[in-house]
């Protein structure tokens, strides 16, 4: 079992921070790492390409390998993953590779744990670190010997001569090998020599966590450190006017500190504000902060209700939004006024919180000269910047290291929790642990948006659309970064809505920006969630409407062979959507789910279908109502995500989105009534249970060779249409509606 | 106010007030970080711990509550359940891990009193610990194969 190590001291010589010059001048070690072009990976280089031999990999003279992660672990398994694909090119043996957690650095370039995107941006970098250090150990161990490289293998951490069986271990090497120029066009492996690539290794962190020994982020602790526990303006952008009952002389009570609000509208990257108790424990500063009676200021977004906002949505899909720019095909309104079958449906999905297990929690140490934060954060390089702001300080002088996250499906890439930490330790001049509860974490949420979605067709006998408009109305993300921002951005539309894969002659796609009252962010699959539920009910309502099968239907709709031109700036090169592709996992899934055959009276049967994060993904759900609730006895779900590293993670993501797009579809709903959110806890935000989750069955369609695409997100959006499409094909009535609870 | 407790079978003196939740009293002055806060209500199940063998939320527990009771948490599960341990990892159950304390806790009190659970046992005792990733499939097959496992002597 390898051993991983989550928690480092800051000067720890496992730091990434730790130089190269100086591990050599110490014992002599090989340190590497390759910042070679991301090449073909989203067709973008990372932020900083500079190269730092330190960077991703080094090994010590007993043959130790630290595998350096620059992404944050938050169950995806990326810090297995990552390693995976270091230690398979480097020949090691696996349990004699560590893994050591990298700090916010720009020398890593993006460390944006975000988008589903880990692997495809680091396969190749990584594979040739590992590459590179492996053909650096065959060179030093040629030039001991005085034979040629070519004569020389290196296979489980050993690098041996087979003419004359000798043969070294990694670390005898090492030193030697460090001293070596770093070669920039390594051999890579063929893929049938993979030894950790592609297959199920164990999760690096799972004994510790099944031991209870996992560092999440409340349990990272420092000396002398106090917790706090901030209450919050129940409405965006409400600061302190006073406190009515400020208590003095409570035991263990270290300070009450007021906090600034947060502006009204974006950038909302700020802290909250509010009233911080600091105590010496976590208790007693729950019990004071609870019993705080706090007279707040106004602010505009007091007004703010959930439901007068979907009015204002499902209006505007109602008339002409602005057409996205280069969608229009044909003459949608000539073969609308001509007449014909026509459908149209306008579907509804609500606000929604992230609500991971772990609530936003994070430590920092502000002392004269340096701050430290360790914390479970999605993307500690941005982080540490805005840290560095919040401290006074240049962002040499900060540390931020990522915990485990328990939990975090877009959350903690704000780091605002973060930020009161260190402003609070900045006041107090101690070590503090800010601590949200679970009341905070959903009332003070990054929303992921309310939507309304209208979708009008004509169709022919075989239930082909012949003309489609399609209107997409939400509050953009784009709103907690500008305070002027209305229309939803590009690349929100591109999740699903621009970018529909069906063919259809006349064709036009609208969309309407809204500004809301409250921090929206991105959830798990963000946009695509509202854009593939719409798409695939209203698909599926053309098929019901001539009664074709939807999946020979959806079919129907799919070109056999090509790739998608959608509008806009074009898809990366070899990140196309792919008719063939997709089809592939249609077929796979009907196969999978034994779609044809019959289900007892009240089962029904739905498939969706959704290109996300570069990956395809198909979902058949079995389902019926019970009690008057839906109820799924079984998924099956088919993903090809191109290259994977790990398949049994990619399974387990897939199972996981089935759970999480079951939440979301039977219970996520956020409201809001004069700028505050209605819900507080799990009790009326209720979370899909052990015995609500159905069977789940998940083929990863074998695609080594092509472009390793995202895993993490794309299997969330396709449960919430086929559950719609499953109710209906059981019961006949459809929803249009998130969550349904009937 | 001065509290002698009985954790995973060590007997320890804790100076708090009388209504400290046993959670915050293992994870701020025992320690024991393993046991997780979720939620504060009783609704998650995250901060899971046995009292005299059954799986109770400690964030219910009023200290003063528990003089004489025997508390054990996930630090010593692997003592009495290796193959509860053993299974988890083997399986990859956990995705992020953090309500997997409290998982592993629910699931070794269920196989104290029925070593050889249905799928509508374990849904039912496992009902009240979310999990966000939605690792349930992977929880209800290794509480099988953990039960297979105690049921051949892989462990008591």
């Amino acid at each position: 079992m390898m051993k991983a190590i989550t928690n480092l001291s800051p000067h720890s010589p496992h730091s990434p921070e730790f130089s190269r010059r100086r591990f050599l001048g110490v014992s002599g070690v090989l340190v590497l790492g390759a910042a070679l072009p991301v090449g073909r990976a989203l067709g973008q280089t990372p932020a900083a390409a500079t190269f730092e031999p330190s960077l991703f990999l080094a090994m010590d003279s007993d043959g130790t390998v630290r595998v350096t992660v620059h992404r944050s672990e938050m169950g995806q398994g990326i810090r297995t993953a990552l390693t995976q694909v270091v230690a398979d090119e480097l020949d090691a043996d696996w349990s004699r590779v560590e893994v050591v957690q990298a700090q916010g650095d720009v020398k890593y370039g993006d460390q944006n744990t975000d988008g589903s995107r880990s692997i495809t941006q680091n396969y190749d970098r990584l594979r040739a670190a590992g590459a590179s250090a492996r053909l650096m150990l065959r060179q030093a161990a040629a030039k001991r010997w005085k034979v040629k490289v070519e004569n020389v293998t290196a296979t489980n951490h050993e690098v041996v001569h087979a003419a004359s069986g000798r043969r070294f271990g990694y670390g005898e090497l090492a030193a030697e090998a460090g001293r070596l120029a770093v070669p920039e066009n390594a051999p890579l492996k063929k893929e049938t020599e993979h030894r950790y690539i592609g297959k199920p290794v164990t999760h690096v962190d799972a004994g510790d966590i099944a031991r209870g020994q996992g560092t999440f982020g409340a349990d990272f602790s420092l000396p002398n450190m106090a917790t706090a526990v901030v209450v919050r303006c129940p409405w965006l952008g409400g600061g302190v006017k006073s406190i009515a009952n400020k208590p003095t002389g409570e035991p263990g009570l270290v300070a009450i500190e007021t906090l600034d609000a947060a502006p009204s509208a974006g950038p909302l990257f700020a802290p909250l504000g509010g009233v911080a108790v600091v105590a010496e424990d976590t208790w007693t500063a729950i019990r004071v902060a609870q019993g705080l009676d706090i007279e707040w200021t106004p602010s505009p977004n007091q007004t703010f209700d959930s439901d007068e906002l979907r009015v204002s949505l499902r209006a505007s899909v109602t008339k002409a939004g602005t057409p996205v720019p280069g969608s229009e095909k044909g003459d949608v309104d000539a073969v609308f006024a001509a007449g014909g079958t026509e459908l149209s449906a306008t579907y509804e999905t609500p606000f929604l919180s992230h609500a991971p297990m772990e609530p936003p929690v994070a430590v920092a140490d502000v002392t004269g000269e340096r701050c430290v934060v360790h914390a479970p954060l999605q993307d500690p390089q941005s982080a540490r910047d805005l840290i560095a702001a919040q401290a006074g300080m240049t962002p040499d002088k900060v540390e931020v290291t990522p915990t485990l996250l328990g939990g975090a499906f877009g959350r903690k890439s704000k780091p605002d929790f973060a930020l009161e930490a260190v402003e609070l330790s900045k006041r107090v001049k101690r070590p503090v642990r800010v601590q949200w509860l679970r009341e905070d974490d959903i009332r003070h949420d990054y929303l992921h948006a309310s939507s309304a979605q209208h979708h009008r067709a004509v169709i022919d006998d075989e239930g082909k659309p012949t003309a489609w408009l399609q209107r997409s109305a939400f509050p953009s993300i784009t709103t907690v970064f500008a305070a002027q921002a209305v229309q939803p951005a590009p690349w929100e539309l591109e999740m699903g809505f621009s970018n529909l894969p069906y063919t259809v002659e006349n064709q036009r796609m609208e969309s309407t920006g809204i500004r809301p009252g409250v921090r929206v962010g991105w959830l798990r699959s963000v946009c695509n969630i509202f854009h593939a539920f719409s798409a695939n009910v209203f698909a599926d309502e053309m098929a019901s409407a001539v009664g074709r099968d939807p999946i020979e239907h959806r079919l129907s709709l799919i070109p056999e062979t090509g790739t998608l031109k959608q509008p806009g700036q074009p898809a990366p090169p070899g990140h196309e959507l792919d008719f063939a592709r997709l089809r592939h996992v249609i077929e796979r899934v009907r196969k999978l789910s034994d779609w044809d055959k019959p289900r007892s009276e009240g089962v029904g049967l739905g498939f969706a279908v959704h290109h996300s994060f570069r990956s395809y993904v198909a979902t058949v759900l079995e389902a019926s109502v019970a009690n008057g609730r839906p109820s799924v006895s079984n998924a099956y779900v088919v993903l090809d995500c191109g290259t994977y590293v790990n398949p049994d993670t990619c399974v387990a993501q897939m199972e996981g989105a089935v759970v999480f797009g079951l939440s979301l579809s039977l219970y996520g709903d956020i409201a809001m009534k004069e700028g505050a959110v209605v819900q507080s806890n799990f009790h009326d935000y209720p979370m899909l249970r052990i015995g609500e989750a159905p069977a789940t069955q998940v083929e990863l369609v074998p695609s080594q060779g092509r472009l390793p695409a995202g895993v993490g997100e794309p299997g969330v959006p396709p449960v919430a249409p086929a559950l719609s499409n499953a109710l209906f094909a059981a019961t006949g009535t459809r929803h249009r509606t998130l969550p349904i609870r009937t | 106010m001065g509290h002698k407790l009985n954790v995973n079978g060590d007997v320890v003196d804790v100076d708090v007030s009388d209504d400290t939740p046993l959670l915050w009293v293992l994870r701020d002055h025992l320690g024991l970080t393993g046991t997780k806060y979720g939620c504060g209500g009783g609704y998650c199940g995250a901060c899971s711990v046995h009292l005299d063998g059954a799986a109770i939320r400690s964030c219910q527990l009023p200290v003063s509550t528990l003089q004489g009771k025997a508390i054990r948490t996930i630090e010593s599960l692997e003592q009495r359940h290796p193959a509860l341990v053993s299974t988890w990892i083997n399986n990859n159950v956990a995705q992020c891990g953090y309500c997997q304390s409290g998982q592993l806790m629910s699931a070794a009190a269920l196989l104290d009193a029925n070593p050889k659970p249905t799928d509508a046992d374990i849904d039912g005792a496992m009902t009240g610990n979310i999990c966000r990733c939605g690792t349930y499939v992977r929880i209800r097959a290794a509480i099988h194969q953990a039960a297979g496992q105690q049921a051949t002597g892989g462990a008591e």
